[in-house]
Order: C-alpha cells, then structure tokens, then sequence
C-alpha cells in the first residue's frame, strides 16, 4: 500500500499533547498505559498480549459500555522508538482481512510537547465509494445526508 | 471499531461483480436469471456470488423455490459509511483520554499507572514471551 496515493481514503487526526514524545511513545506501546486511556469514552481494553516489535501484534477486546465486547488485533509493521509506528489493525479473526492500516507519527513540537498524528487508510477508493453511492441512493432522510457529509469531509485530500 | 460485521462487508464489497449486482438490485427485487443476464458469467458463478452477499447480510433471498427473489438490504451498507464517522469521533475521544492520562503521569512518580493496573499487569505478564 503506497502511501502516495492513498490520501483520498485517509482519515487523519492530529494532536498536539502536552508531554515529551518519549512518554508518549511509551503511553502508546505498554499495556498496563494503554489500558488507561484506549478507545472512547466508556470503552475499557483488556489486553491479551502486546509485543512492539516489528511482526510483533498487540492482541486485546475492548469493553464497550453497553457490555458488547470487541476484540481487536494490531499487527506491527514498522516501530521506530519514540517517532512512528506503523500497523494493520483488523478484528483478530484469523481469516477475515485487515481492515486498515495505521501510520502513528510522534514529533517533538517544542517545550515539551509532541504532535501526534494517526493516518488511517481505508481498503479501497472503490468501498468507499461505493458505501458512499448506495448510502446516498438508499436513503434520502435528512439524517443520512449529514452523515454523509461527515463521512465525505472524513474523505477531503490533505 | 472493528466489528465482525463490517469486516465481511468490506470483503464482500472488494468484488467489482458483487458490487455491480448490489448496484443492480438497488433499482429493487431482481431474480437470479435476471441478474445473471448483464455479466458474462454462468447461473454457478453469480450463486456464489450472491451467497458471499448473503452471508454479509447484503442481500436477502426469497423463500418461493423457483423464484427466488434477492433483494438489497441497506444496513450493512449504513453501518460501513456510520463506521468512518464513529472511527474519527472515537479516536478524538480516546485522545482525549490520553492526554488526560500523560497529566496524570507527569505528576505521579515516574514509574506512571500505579497500583490500579495490578490486575491487568498480571495477566498481560502472564501472556507475554
């Protein structure tokens, strides 16, 4: 997956956070961290096993507050201490494919702080595409059109 | 979040044929001759197509046994599109998390998290090489 053509079936988000780079690395890759602050609100993470290393995985279920369980598998592709890592994150059923790859950036921002950046790409230009035709097609309700506004802006090239 | 679910759609939408019947039938209910007609491919060939989409939910199948209708079903589909936008709004939150979580260890003892993840440090120790 070349990331040069991918920007059109990205989502990226940024953050800038108030602490050296090193510990946020490191609030990233231990379990016993992770578990603090993974996942939304509401959502806790029970991790099975993290090993951060280059085809190390993190295996681990995320709690959802309604009870549902979700698991989870990271796969490593590239760690790079304490600036990037780079990870296929799909559900941790063996068979069934990744659903998107992850770029974690960690920049020294000065006094500080670190600029995090998490790119994740999406399958294919044609999915989205096509999720976002037969959304559209499907259902007219005012509902669905500010859905799909977001998930269009999700979608804008940076 | 990955889901079970939305991983088999996303496999089931990576097939220019699966999605090109799925377009078809959004025009609504079509036999299986029917939609075989457009595509140069055997009454076999489009069965197991249709029995990937079927499995993903996609589509649905009559009962009548030599009319067997499919038809779209539109949640798998909204639950793709709702999932993009749920991704994004969860991460934010989760960043909120952790920039909550960083104060919190810059002003603990260096060692960070502390007692409350006995529990979980067991059993992740237990678990790892």
């Amino acid at each position: 997956m070349s990331e040069s053509n991918t920007s059109d079936r990205e989502i990226v988000i940024t953050r800038v956070l108030k602490a050296p780079r090193e510990l946020v690395f490191e609030a990233w890759t231990r379990p016993e961290h992770v578990a603090q602050w993974w996942g939304p609100t509401g959502f806790t993470t029970t991790t099975a096993a993290m090993e951060v290393r280059v085809g190390g995985s993190w295996r681990f279920v995320m709690h959802g507050p309604d009870g549902t369980d979700w698991p989870n598998r990271v796969d490593f592709l590239e760690v790079v201490r304490p600036e990037r890592l780079v990870y296929d994150h799909g559900d941790g059923i063996e068979s069934s494919p990744h659903h998107f790859r992850v770029v974690v950036t960690f920049e020294d921002a000065g006094a500080g702080r670190t600029l995090l950046t998490m790119r994740s790409v999406f399958p294919t230009r044609e999915q989205r595409d096509f999720v976002v035709k037969e959304v559209n097609a499907i259902e007219g309700g005012q509902q669905t059109i500010g859905r799909l506004e977001v998930f269009l802006e999700t979608f804008q090239p940076r | 979040m990955p889901a079970v679910g939305l991983s088999t759609t996303f496999a089931a939408l990576a097939d220019p044929t699966r999605r090109a019947i799925l377009a078809r039938l959004a025009g609504g209910e079509t036999s299986v001759s029917e939609l075989a007609q457009p595509f140069s491919l055997s009454l076999p060939a489009i069965s197991k197509h249709l029995k990937v989409l079927e499995r993903a939910g996609l589509i649905s199948r009559g009962r009548e046994a030599q009319w067997r209708p499919c038809r779209l079903e539109a949640q798998p589909l909204k639950d793709a599109a709702g999932w993009i936008e749920t991704y994004r709004r969860h991460w934010e939150q989760g960043l909120d998390r952790l920039e909550a979580y960083l104060q919190e260890l810059q002003r603990d003892a260096p060692q960070g998290a502390g007692g409350k993840n006995r529990v979980l440090k067991k059993k992740v120790t237990r678990s790892q090489r």
